[in-house]
């Protein structure tokens, strides 16, 4: 078990540089096949925001949250939302996608997730860009309390390759694993309390159900560090649970990593 | 003076999956286990050049992936001294990135460091000869050019064992001679190559020792004139037949592969 993790940990360090040049190059090469490049890295992310902010915001005529503009509100969670999603989405079709690379040359499979989901971190820092202007056009300005989003972001990303490690390699066992895990993403966000307020169910049986998904923690945590201040320690079962679930998940995905790096090969 | 064991293979198997999908088969049978390669065993000694020789099916290219490490084998065990890398022409370009983001790419697949990609990107440039078109994206190179550039930076890696797979089938002629005129270079400078490929010429200039594979056997390791001298006699045998009498001996030879009453569990597999 530990040897596994070990093994994973280590060659995701010693390959730092291996791991940046994919992301880099990956990243690179999406931008070229279209003439517009990097706009679409803002674009893409603003027209969804705007979908979203339409439909529920504008159409359904949502009030404020807690005295916060829904707009505001809103994207306060679904910043995170748009980086975790396709990390998982993208994240387990990761090894799939180098099958290629890996059948014809060593390759070190267990940084692959890695590499995926560092492409993803540079979408989220554009949609974090368009988000900090917006934000301040209704008269929220970054603080020191911003300083606890790097904690939260550290947490994304660690559950996100936690997770990817999972299912990348379930994913090479059957495909099907992509299907379910896509068809879940989609319930998932609306499961998740992004456009909608927690508060709103009260306090039963479904809340403490939805309370467990993990990334409602990542979710009530950017808000938290956005408009709520309360801190790390207000959370504190969640944090429990939600590295409690990220370690277990990179556990036994390590060991999944571990067990199967050179049967990769058979199958395809 | 006995030189050191670079490779050595005992009693190997690589045993692949056959699932048949048609419905005329009893479900108990719809999977059969093939033997890739059987029952291997040899020793390469540092500073050797092998030549792996077989027909097509025979297993060569499995051969080249176990050698390498990229596959593990099912029976028997291997062991390695010093690092394997396997030329690998095409894998690892990005078509829609320049010759020279390629070359940096590339370069960090095969996990080179920063410093290391600089100093071999001239090299590569030169050896390549792609010249005004390094800045050009590589989906507008021709396939040649493709696989020279792909051919240059992995001939510019620096493994103690280097594995060659069908390689020189690229490019013109010029380029091949150039490719070898490298090679040769590499195994002056005592490393350890094993060079796989069908063309006799080729493996009798460049190669000390053969190998021939032939149905996933082992039909023959030794010197490079008598193992090269069967097998082109072999080849000889086989034009000779008829069309039928081919189809029976490929179907003999199937025969002997497949595995009978081989049953391994869905948890086995998993956790075993």
């Amino acid at each position: 078990m530990f040897t596994s993790a070990k093994y994973v940990l280590s060659e995701n360090y010693q390959n730092f540089h291996r791991i940046m040049s994919i992301s880099k190059y990956e990243l690179l090469a999406d931008m070229r096949e279209s003439k517009l490049g990097v706009f679409w890295n803002f674009a893409n992310p603003a027209i969804h925001v705007l979908t979203y902010w339409f439909v529920f915001g504008y159409v359904f005529n949502r009030k404020d949250v807690g005295g916060i503009p829904y707009l505001v509100w809103m994207l306060g969670g679904m910043v995170v939302w748009f980086f975790v999603s396709p990390c998982i989405t993208d994240g387990c079709n990761s090894v799939y996608r180098k099958v290629n690379v890996i059948t014809k040359m060593k390759f070190p499979v267990s940084i692959l997730p890695m590499t995926v989901v560092l492409e993803k971190l540079f979408d989220h820092f554009c949609l974090f860009v368009i988000m900090v202007f917006i934000f301040a056009a209704y008269g929220y300005y970054p603080d020191v309390h911003w300083l606890g989003l790097i904690y939260y972001l550290l947490c994304t990303i660690i559950f996100a390759v936690s997770l990817s490690l999972t299912t990348s390699v379930l994913n090479m066992l059957a495909r099907d694993t992509r299907k379910l895990i896509l068809a879940c993403m989609r319930l998932l966000l609306y499961l998740t309390p992004i456009l909608w307020n927690i508060e709103k169910i009260g306090e039963g049986m479904v809340s403490k159900i939805i309370m467990c998904n993990p990334i409602y923690y990542l979710v009530q945590g950017y808000r938290d560090c956005f408009f709520y201040h309360r801190g790390f320690a207000a959370y504190r079962w969640s944090m429990l649970w939600f590295w409690g679930i990220t370690l277990a998940l990179f556990f036994f995905g390590s060991y999944m990593m571990y067990k199967f790096k050179t049967r990769f090969i058979d199958m395809i | 003076m006995e030189r050191e064991t670079a490779i050595q293979f005992k009693n190997v198997s690589k045993i692949y999956k056959l699932k048949r999908k048609d419905k005329e088969v009893r479900k108990d049978q719809k999977t059969q286990y093939f033997y890739a390669l059987k029952d291997i065993s040899f020793e390469v000694k540092k500073g050797q050049v092998l030549g792996i020789l077989g027909t097509n099916g025979s297993g060569k290219s499995t051969m080249a992936l176990v050698l390498s490490g990229i596959a593990s084998p099912d029976e028997g065990e291997i062991l390695v001294n010093g690092e394997q890398a396997l030329v690998a022409i095409n894998t690892g370009l990005n078509k829609e990135l320049t010759g020279l983001e390629n070359i940096e790419l590339k370069g960090a697949l095969l996990g080179l460091s920063k410093k290391k990609v600089q100093e071999i990107t001239d090299g590569v440039i030169e050896f390549a000869e792609i010249g005004d078109f390094l800045y050009q994206p590589v989906k507008k190179y021709s396939s040649g050019m493709k696989s020279r550039l792909g051919f240059s930076i992995n001939l510019c890696l620096d493994p103690d064992i280097l594995i060659i797979d069908e390689a020189l089938s690229v490019g013109d002629k010029g380029f091949a001679q150039k490719c070898l005129g490298r090679m040769n270079e590499l195994k002056d400078e005592g490393k350890t190559i094993i060079f796989i490929s069908h063309s006799l010429p080729q493996v009798r200039e460049f190669c000390d020792t053969a190998m021939w594979l032939e149905g996933g056997k082992m039909k023959e390791y030794g010197e490079i004139e008598d193992v090269c001298d069967h097998y082109a006699d072999y080849i000889e045998y086989c034009h000779t037949l008829t069309k039928a009498e081919k189809k029976a001996e490929r179907e003999e030879k199937f025969k002997e592969r497949i595995i009978r009453n081989r049953k391994v569990g869905l948890i086995d597999r998993l956790f075993g």
